[in-house]
């Protein structure tokens, strides 16, 4: 797995590319999620776009994201997730957690719409 | 079983959480090359990654001097893969519910549960000579 970032209107949004298998790659997104944290970027999207598949050592992480930054007052947002991810968040009952989005720009502005709630 | 057996391959890996990708290219590999779909690779590539994590972690308990065998056997009809561990064994049944409101959340315990939603089959057994074999099979006839 490959990760880059950047950022648009006060949110991080993670690229992921490849698969989240566990093992070292896997270490990647879990410590940059965590360091967004400890640098107080609490708005995170997760553009699933061009990951291939994960098994649950990758769903644990994106649960460990999650609830890490809804404990600091920020969120985990997904977007265009894959027809395959989408399968394993639906079996797993993940699809009640997490809030997805068409696309990363969707779940940019829905950060705006829940500030302004 | 039902096909014509064509051939059987395997891999021993080290108890290192690190290697997993190994299993996974191994398996990729192997079924790419005789032609298997791509959406049964990609399940197949998750549930094995699943149960060679799991023999690693809570077979093996990362015992750096045990290791993992990851065996394949393709036939016409279906894939079957066996992952055999060094350790203690374990009861699956005895795994906490994932999909229980109050597991969602829990960062672990949904590797079993994804393995058998994603294969036909998925047995466990104790290993005549020590630690469980899981066997899983994955039709290439999807009905």
């Amino acid at each position: 797995m490959k990760l880059s970032f950047h950022e648009k209107n006060g949110v991080v949004i993670l690229e992921p590319r490849g698969k989240i298998m566990g093992g070292p790659d896997a270490t990647v997104l879990h410590d940059k999620l965590h360091d967004l944290i400890a640098e107080k970027k609490l708005k995170v999207v997760i553009d699933l776009s061009e990951v291939d598949w994960m098994n649950s050592t990758g769903l644990g992480i994106l649960i460990s994201g999650l609830t890490t930054l809804r404990n600091n007052q920020g969120d985990l947002k997904l977007a265009s997730v894959t027809e395959k991810i989408q399968s394993l968040l639906t079996i797993t009952k993940l699809v009640t957690v997490f809030e997805a989005y068409d696309s990363v720009d969707e779940a940019i502005t829905s950060f705006g719409a829940a500030a302004r709630a | 079983m039902s096909g014509t057996s064509r051939d059987s391959i395997e891999l021993v890996i080290p108890s290192d959480p690190g290697r997993i990708s190994e299993a996974d290219d191994f398996l990729e590999t192997a079924l790419r090359s005789r032609g298997v779909p791509d959406a049964i690779v990609s399940d197949m590539a998750i549930a094995t990654t699943e149960l060679v994590n799991n023999a690693i972690v809570h077979g093996n308990k990362r015992d750096a001097t045990k290791t993992v065998i990851l065996s394949l056997q393709i036939t016409d009809s279906e894939v079957v893969i066996r992952v055999v561990d060094q350790g203690e064994g374990f009861d699956p049944g005895q795994v906490p519910d994932p999909l229980a409101q109050e597991n969602l959340l829990r960062e672990v315990g949904r590797g079993i549960f994804i393995a058998r939603s994603l294969m036909d089959d998925v047995r466990y057994e104790r290993n005549p000579g020590g630690g469980m074999v899981v066997i899983v099979r994955k039709s290439l006839n999807p009905a």
